[in-house]
């Protein structure tokens, strides 16, 4: 394998962030807002919580892109490409993820801070948002870290569809050259680095928080 | 006023207060007593609806407790709570000042001012920018008497508020209690310190079993109980 295929593999690294970044932005949109739907008081919205996570954590992520980019045309005669089926699977399947981390991060906070707002006269948003969520957020973070990482690695999957990621890149130029340990050895080494670096910036966050 | 009628609670077929029927007029200050589990800081959870009782009425200047107006309710019923459930992530002086800045429209000002006046009271006057996990028991429980008086409070409700206390602690925030009784504030204190009830109520009430043993007042509880079962628990405590 020569320098070129190395730097080649290398550059699918924009790719991977790419994957990564916009469905995690989208991941978090939905995964906040159907956590609400779980803390809801109205009945029909937290049925839909619940199934939303059951159904997303229930099948494999493989399963669901498939599903979306198979079936889309067929469905809706839209011709959707591999980014965006991408980008809707991954969003979907994390937030079920962060919707479950979001729910643990507010239960593990102390009944009585409940109590002590609800007998102030707060009202529940008002609870929620200046009592509950500062002190769950404490929880939250490293477990966002984790689902970060967990994502960054997953969207690995999308070589399978042919997007040019870093794993597709090293798939290629193994088939290339019929070498299949440098060229994957250099894919692992990527990612490897990139959860290196970003569990190191998510561990000096949580530290900040935790002296404020 | 506070005015309870036919109050039952049960927590899972098993009856906690049965048939409690009550009337504490403004400025009171009663002291329930009873041995642990006898109902009585239920008794005062469900005055804030706090828990939600199976039978019965609760009614407080003349509006009956409910759902749909126990939060403006809540506003002018404060309560002190046995672990105080101070904020963590707020400082000393935001905790006194959150809720009358967001319910009752104070400004910055305003609200602060009050709850230097209100920490002065409780002799913490150089804590303001400390968190709570910086002060002792006492220190916190005192803090969450400011941040409950911050709101106006018609009524005041105490749950055990000396109970999860290092012994050296109690006095502390006994003298505090003391010092708020009978100033027009109604007052409904659940506790095991026979010497500060006897001292400081009008009225105590001994609660067994869910039910209301005794109703009268301190001198004639502590010097001579009517019931075999305040004898009972009076002979044990005292």
């Amino acid at each position: 394998m020569n320098f070129d295929s190395i730097i080649y593999i290398i550059e699918g690294i924009s790719v991977t962030l790419q994957y990564t970044l916009v469905s995690i932005i989208f991941g978090l949109i939905f995964g906040v807002s159907i956590s609400l739907c779980k803390l809801s008081s109205l009945k029909t919205l937290r049925w839909f919580g619940i199934f939303y996570v059951s159904i997303f954590r229930g099948t494999p992520l493989l399963v669901q892109l498939s599903i979306i980019y198979f079936s889309t045309p067929a469905i809706t005669n839209y011709n959707i490409s591999v980014f965006e089926a991408g980008i809707i699977a991954f969003s979907l399947n994390s937030a079920a993820y962060i919707t479950e981390i979001i729910r643990a991060g507010i239960e593990s906070v102390d009944k009585g801070q409940f109590e002590a707002a609800k007998a102030l006269g707060l009202s529940y948003k008002l609870t929620i948002k200046d009592i509950i969520l500062p002190q769950a957020l404490r929880n939250i973070l490293p477990a966002l870290a984790n689902e970060v990482v967990n994502l960054l690695k997953e969207t690995a999957i999308i070589s399978v569809l042919g997007g040019a990621d870093i794993m597709r890149r090293a798939n290629i130029i193994s088939s290339e050259h019929y070498i299949y340990f440098a060229p994957l050895i250099t894919a692992a080494v990527c990612y490897y680095v990139m959860v290196v670096i970003f569990t190191s910036f998510a561990k000096y966050l949580e530290h900040r928080l935790k002296i404020a | 006023m506070i005015e309870i009628k036919n109050l039952h609670k049960q927590f899972n077929d098993k009856p906690v207060l049965v048939d409690i029927n009550l009337s504490v007029p403004q400025g009171q200050v009663l002291t329930i007593i009873g041995p642990s589990g006898s109902g009585k800081s239920t008794l005062l959870r469900c005055i804030n609806l706090l828990e939600q009782p199976n039978k019965g009425e609760i009614i407080i200047d003349k509006e009956v407790v409910s759902n749909s107006n126990i939060q403006k309710i809540r506003q002018k019923v404060g309560m002190v709570f046995q672990h105080f459930n101070l904020f963590p992530h707020m400082t000393v002086l935001q905790n006194i000042t959150y809720a009358p800045k967001k319910i009752l429209g104070l400004s910055e000002t305003e609200s602060k001012t009050r709850a230097r006046d209100l920490l002065k009271l409780v002799g913490l006057t150089n804590f303001e920018k400390f968190l709570p996990s910086k002060l002792s028991g006492g220190q916190k429980q005192r803090v969450a008497i400011a941040r409950t008086l911050a709101m106006h409070p018609e009524v005041i409700l105490f749950d055990e508020p000396t109970s999860a206390l290092d012994p050296e602690m109690v006095k502390e925030v006994l003298q505090v209690i003391e010092s708020l009784a009978h100033t027009g504030i109604t007052m409904i204190i659940v506790t095991h310190e026979m010497k500060f009830a006897e001292k400081v109520s009008d009225r105590i009430l001994f609660i067994d079993h869910g039910k209301i043993l005794e109703d009268t007042t301190p001198k004639k509880f502590f010097s001579s109980p009517k019931s075999s079962r305040a004898k009972e628990f009076l002979s044990k405590v005292l």
